[in-house]
């Protein structure tokens, strides 16, 4: 679907882009600028506390700069767009339920990196192919990053699950977090989700990117963790 | 006051970051190490150096690091962020540190560079390097931001980073200082 589709190389040229184009970017820009601040707060900016060592101390400073890093990025190219700023920001919205995650250890935050980083990579990975250009730079821009933040996130549990104690912690604190996890990807049949790949915005369906999802963190939770993922319903 | 921590934002990218890392420590540096630990309140320690980045790397994953060192400088930053408030307003504060918060992204690479010297591909590290520098600029912010004088326990960190080193606070019972 989205070969036939026109790209646009710039904010300036989305004036002659047709209205739900521009809607439909508006969408997902605002999105992406609200979620990665909101998971700089809630997730990243309190793991600074709970970190063991100074080592992990100041490697989750550089994380949580790193996540805030992207708000910004995002949060700049919506405003070349001309979105208000009060919209960029997570101020007044409800939060996506995995932010709702009540975070309270380290043990907690390495699962919320290993699990909710590779479902952003996902989503990242999608826009790398984005027929906006500037949304398709930026896709590819932040991705170093969120690969190094799933790798933090597999690195710090391979390393837990080597005692008794961290292997139960682990796995407790995936049956609690990854419940959340399918409905990040949004709902079957999406009217949003079907716009976007109308336009080449999105190359896969909400189903598609959640099965891969599925697939990716199976092999790594039990796969390579050799813990178990929980039963979950797979449509949101 | 924000206009002094722009300068200071701006300022940043001129340091240099990590470049005396393994050296001798000089007088200066002994007694900013010194000021720095003392400013936080705490019992003096002896001052040593750390030689090479993997030694700093093993020190600060050690688990007799001190909490109470940790600690303090986290009770200085909160004391400073309410003096910084009441003076300017949180807005005011936000933005300006936002500023210092986004010059110091580019010190990570700084690290990756003064690891690279030394024959060292490590990311991790140098994010954990990046992210110290940028903790001890939001720290130097912090106290521009409230008005306090260069005698602070900040201010002597800084001068420590400013001067090419990294500070890696009290490990057991001494500081270290790469």
């Amino acid at each position: 679907m989205s070969s036939a589709v026109a790209s646009f190389k710039s904010v300036k040229d989305l004036a002659g882009a047709p209205e739900d184009y521009r809607l439909a970017l508006r969408k997902i820009v605002r999105s992406h600028a609200v979620n990665e601040l909101y998971g700089a707060r809630v997730f990243d900016e309190p793991a600074i506390a709970l970190a063991p060592t100074p080592y992990l101390k100041w490697l989750a400073c550089r994380i949580a700069m790193e996540e805030y890093g992207h708000h910004v990025r995002f949060r700049q190219l919506g405003e070349q767009m001309g979105i208000p700023e009060a919209e960029l920001t997570p101020e007044g919205r409800k939060p996506l339920s995995i932010f709702e995650f009540p975070m309270k250890t380290w043990v907690e935050f390495c699962v919320v990196k290993l699990l909710a980083d590779l479902a952003e990579i996902i989503q990242v990975e999608d826009l790398e192919k984005c027929s906006f250009l500037p949304l398709r730079n930026l896709a590819k821009m932040t991705m170093p990053e969120e690969i190094f933040h799933s790798q933090f996130g597999k690195d710090t549990c391979t390393e837990l699950v080597k005692t008794e104690a961290g292997r139960k912690a682990v796995q407790e604190a995936i049956n609690r977090y990854f419940p959340m996890m399918p409905a990040f990807f949004g709902k079957k049949d999406s009217a949003n989700n079907a716009l976007y790949r109308k336009y080449g915005i999105k190359q896969h369906t909400n189903e598609a990117m959640r099965a891969d999802f599925m697939k990716r963190v199976t092999s790594l939770v039990e796969g390579h963790l050799k813990l178990k993922l929980p039963e979950v319903a797979e449509a949101a | 006051m924000s206009g002094r921590l722009a300068d200071f934002a701006a300022g940043l990218a001129s340091r240099p970051w990590f470049a005396r890392c393994g050296l001798a420590l000089d007088r200066s540096e002994i007694a900013d190490a010194r000021a720095w630990l003392a400013g936080l309140g705490l019992d003096a320690v002896p001052v040593e150096r750390v030689a090479s980045w993997r030694d700093a790397a093993r020190l600060i994953q050690q688990p007799e690091w001190s909490r109470e060192w940790w600690d303090a400088e986290t009770a200085q930053a909160e004391s400073l962020r309410h003096a910084a408030t009441a003076l300017l307003g949180e807005k005011a504060c936000l933005e300006a540190l936002t500023d210092v918060t986004e010059a110091a992204a580019a010190l990570r690479d700084r690290a990756a560079a003064s690891l690279a010297r030394a024959g060292l591909d490590d990311e991790s590290l140098a994010k954990v390097a990046g992210g110290a520098a940028a903790q001890a600029c939001h720290q130097r912010g912090l106290a521009i931001l409230a008005g306090v004088d260069e005698s602070h326990a900040f201010a002597a960190k800084f001068r420590l980073y400013a001067a090419g080193r990294w500070p890696l606070g009290i490990v057991g019972s001494a500081g270290f200082v790469f």
